[in-house]
């Protein structure tokens, strides 16, 4: 263990250059990463990321430094470096430093995994493998198939000089299956990787021969699409993984990171409406064994379920801790980082439109000539501009209400602030997609999620 | 919590020692990189210094051969204990994957002679570094009264010391530093937000200008003001070289030997054919002094030389480390690849450059009329690189007659990378570095779809 005294003088000779506050993060995190090409086991790897993290506010500004070396020299050693890193001036006395009072706190796990990944060897995740393999190969016209499988065990401590102290142990798990269908010159890939913050019994609800199927099913549909049309038309967004639309046209720009330096197109429009009446929309760390599931965040605050969204009003920030001193607006459990080598930020965590109630053929039907866009790939977001992008995945022409052919190369283009009151109509099939998203503080496991929705006009990037 | 005091880290290189003993005494062939990376990062807001980071990072990445099969691991802890879990675990790896042919470690020849490290940045204060930070931050925010914050904006170094060794006796280490600014204005005018921002990469921190930095980012921002729907259809365009050259890096993956070996790259077999417009050659060169993955040799210790990918449109080399060279019947073109210590090797490009052509930027222009192309982005999803298919959120003008008429509201452009190097019509005499650490010369197609809102009539 690490030892409470050291801590706390870590905690306070960090500190003896006058700052007001210092936090620790150590981690130690083990993983495992395992790749089937074809069927045959191409990569077998992991490792272990061990370090530690110092953060010393000075009011809201942000002294950072982080170091490999976690031994009592070590840590002495990084806590003067950023005690120094402001040029030394203020307080150099440290006899204040030592004697935190810790208020232990009790994290209680949202969810405890039943099969541990630690306790599985590799060959039988290998198994869980070679089923969603098999699953995918030869179905239609798939001639490739890739299987990723990765879990990850992050043990964090986090200590700060208010006296908290927090321990959490972080499980996730996922199988990513690829697959590329041919024929002749012709070639597609499907996708599909889900994931969760529990151990390989997430397989049992997620089969791996289900997640092989759903990546051949999307190949050997767009092997044959035509392109896509471009232009602005109404669009219909499958569920799942179609939230990653929320996720870059709002989500991004109602984390503090953007709205305190003023470049979010949302920052000064709370308790305004943003959306159109019939979109709610949620932030939640509490969704047990969900893949952006929060125990604690990592500033050691237990995870949130926070409104963001209510009938198109705007109701809150995502907020961390240097947020909070920066706008004023309290802290909801949002302070993430990948690992012990960024300071936190503000992010999301399981992010979704909340149901609506139509249903997807409803919304199909309310469309003459327009896209269906079924399932999704990534997207990236300008928060200063709100212009966003993301790709689709499968998509499907619908004509007179009805679902005709597929289509391929089409990404959706836009600006948050406006096509947020485009979504004209929320279905109730509400499911959620897993993701990794990047920012400031790297890239961390979240989820986008979303019922069936419709939006009126959006521009599709196509070629014909 | 299970996080321990550990015992002793050692030091790389008794890491390495250690790791390397051990495994010739287990008769297990291993592979050693290190890696040490120390960085200082400087943000500045309203004239203060905002975050300040500073930060050590090393460890070992390892790859056990046993039996033709390759196993990987790595650490970050140096503990005796940690290194000996970690081979283990490299071993076990091995064990479980299938022997491929080819497999091998090489006591590489000596690589050439490259001073990336310059003068150092010991004679450098935290003020000096500071000041840039806050040069840039200054500079933005006086620069015009539409400049409404600089949300990022960053001075940063790192001083990098990259190791490989192997059980085979090759063993040799390279140091590298660099220094780098960044400023991105946001502008505003009429309710209109627009964002783009400037950089610097040097390997001397003297050479750092971050007033004019600032200046150009601020520059480039307010041009994108008073943005107008653009037009969907099909037009000709000027591609300038910043968005070509992020263009090629969302594609440099089809030229990766293991790509082509898996049956993904739509360049597989075609070697020694026409692929694209005789106007267009490309090559990767790691020796590149400016370069930003510049490197002596690469993540096997296989000396760095310049390749040639494309040659006057013919497509001539694919890139290789040692294994997918070995399947491929020719020898590593030295482009073993990992991307931090967590990933394993792979394949893939340093420095790719697009060579310049004859054409001068105003000739480039004269006369034009259509878009020009200055950015895209959302690659990660927009690009396929299966097919070359994209579909990418764009940033640009329509030009009239040769000249600016308006920035263009959000917009996508979609097509087909090979398709588009094919319809190159002219080649830009001047070469644009960009942060993916690719160069390229502006061009003009022939044709390229655009999707904003109506049709243009």
């Amino acid at each position: 263990m690490l030892d409470q005294n050291l801590v706390s003088e870590v905690l306070g000779a960090a500190r003896a250059g006058g700052a007001d506050f210092s936090e620790l993060f150590v981690e130690d995190t083990l993983s495992t990463t395992l790749r089937l090409h074809q069927g045959q086991v191409k990569e077998a790897g992991g490792g272990n990321l061990f370090g530690a993290g110092l953060r010393l506010l000075y009011g809201d500004k942000v002294v950072y430094a982080y170091t490999n070396d976690v031994t009592a020299d070590g840590l002495r050693q990084l806590a003067d470096a950023v005690a120094q890193a402001r040029g030394g001036t203020g307080m150099t006395d440290r006899s204040g430093a030592g004697g935190l009072d810790f208020r232990r706190l009790e994290v209680k796990p949202l969810y405890q995994a039943r099969q541990h990944p630690l306790s599985h060897g590799k060959r039988e995740k290998l198994a869980l493998m070679q089923r969603a393999h098999g699953a995918a190969a030869g179905v239609g016209d798939v001639k490739t198939v890739d299987v990723n499988y990765l879990d990850r065990i992050q043990k964090v401590l986090i200590a700060n000089s208010e006296g908290l102290w927090a321990e959490d142990e972080r499980v996730w798990t996922r199988l990513m299956v690829s697959a590329i269908a041919q024929d002749g010159t012709l070639r597609e890939r499907g996708y599909y990787g889900p994931g969760a913050g529990k151990g390989l019994e997430f397989f049992e609800e997620k089969t791996p021969e289900a997640i092989g199927a759903e990546a051949a099913r999307i190949a050997n549909a767009m092997l044959r699409a035509e392109y896509a049309p471009a232009g602005k038309l109404p669009v219909v967004i499958g569920n799942e993984f179609g939230g990653v639309i929320f996720h870059e046209a709002c989500g991004h720009i109602l984390e503090t990171t953007a709205v305190e330096k003023n470049a979010s197109v949302f920052a000064d429009r709370m308790g305004q409406a943003i959306a159109s009446s019939c979109v709610s929309a949620i932030d939640d760390g509490t969704i047990a064994g969900a893949w952006g599931m929060v125990n604690v965040d990592d500033e050691g605050m237990p995870g949130q379920r926070t409104v963001l969204i209510e009938n198109g009003v705007l109701k809150s920030f995502m907020v961390d801790r240097v947020g909070e001193l920066k706008t004023g607006y309290k802290r909801t459990g949002s302070g993430r980082r990948q690992n012990y080598t960024f300071a936190p930020a503000s992010r999301m965590r399981s992010t979704y439109i909340d149901r609506g109630d139509k249903t997807p053929d409803d919304l199909i039907k309310s469309v003459s000539h327009g896209i269906y866009a079924r399932t999704m790939g990534g997207g990236s977001v300008t928060p200063g501009t709100g212009d966003y992008n993301f790709a689709v995945n499968e998509a499907y022409l619908i004509e007179n209400g009805e679902v005709t052919r597929p289509l391929k190369g089409a990404s959706l283009v836009g600006n948050g602030a406006r096509d947020l009151m485009n979504i004209v109509g929320v279905a109730g099939d509400l499911t959620l997609g897993q993701g990794m998203c990047g920012s400031v503080s790297g890239s961390l496991p979240t989820d986008v999620g979303q019922p069936h929705l419709l939006i009126s006009e959006i521009t599709v990037g196509g070629r014909a | 919590m299970r996080v321990t005091v550990t015992n002793r880290q050692l030091s790389l290189s008794e890491a390495r020692a250690f790791l390397l003993q051990e495994a010739a005494a287990r008769n297990v062939k291993l592979e050693v990189y290190s890696s040490r990376h120390a960085s200082t990062q400087i943000q500045a807001f309203q004239a203060e210094v905002s975050e300040f980071k500073l930060s050590t990072r090393q460890g070992v990445a390892l790859r056990a051969l046993v039996q033709g099969a390759w196993g990987q691991s790595y650490s970050e802890n140096l503990s005796e204990a940690a290194l000996t879990r970690a081979l283990d675990d490299a071993v076990e790896n091995a064990e479980l994957v299938n022997a491929e042919q080819g497999a091998a470690l090489q006591q590489w020849p000596a690589p050439p002679a490259l001073d990336l490290y310059g003068e150092g940045l010991s004679g450098v204060t935290v003020e000096q570094k500071v000041n840039v930070a806050l040069e840039l931050e200054r500079a933005a925010r006086e620069a015009d009264a539409r400049v409404k914050s600089i949300p990022y904006l960053q001075y940063q170094d790192a001083d990098m010391l990259v190791g490989v060794a192997n059980t085979e006796g090759l063993e040799r280490e390279d140091r590298q530093l660099y220094a780098m600014q960044f400023s991105c204005p946001l502008v505003s005018e009429d309710g209109q937000n627009k964002m783009k921002e400037d950089w610097q990469f040097t390997r001397e921190f003297t050479q750092l200008d971050p007033t004019q930095t600032s200046l150009r980012a601020v520059e480039k921002s307010l041009a994108l003001l008073g943005a107008r729907p653009t037009p969907t259809g099909t037009f000709p365009a000027l591609i300038d070289g910043e968005a070509l050259a992020e263009l090629l890096a969302l594609y440099s993956v089809m030229f990766s030997g293991k790509f082509v070996e898996e049956g993904k790259s739509p360049l597989g077999g075609r070697l020694g054919e026409q692929i694209v417009n005789p106007l267009v050659t490309l090559l990767d060169d790691p020796l590149r002094p400016t370069g930003l993955n510049s490197r002596a040799f690469d993540a096997e210790g296989c000396p760095s030389a310049p390749l040639t990918l494309i040659e006057a449109g013919q497509l001539t080399s694919f890139l290789h480390n040692a294994d997918t060279a070995a399947r491929a019947g020719t020898r590593s073109t030295g482009h073993a690849t990992r991307h931090g210590l967590q990933s394993g090797v792979t394949v893939g490009p340093s420095n790719l450059v697009m060579q310049a052509g004859a054409t001068s930027p105003a000739e480039l222009q004269r006369d034009f009329t259509g878009v020009l192309l200055t950015g895209v982005s959302g690659g990660h999803a927009g690009a396929n690189p299966i097919t070359g298919d994209f579909s990418l959120e764009s940033e640009g003008f329509w030009l009239e007659n040769g000249e600016v008429a308006y920035p263009l509201d959000v917009f996508t452009v979609a097509g087909n990378i090979l398709e588009l190097l094919s319809d190159v019509e002219a080649v830009g005499s001047e070469l644009h570095d960009t942060y993916y650490a690719v160069s390229a010369p502006s061009v003009r197609v022939s044709k390229l779809a655009v999707a904003g809102g109506q049709a243009k009539d």
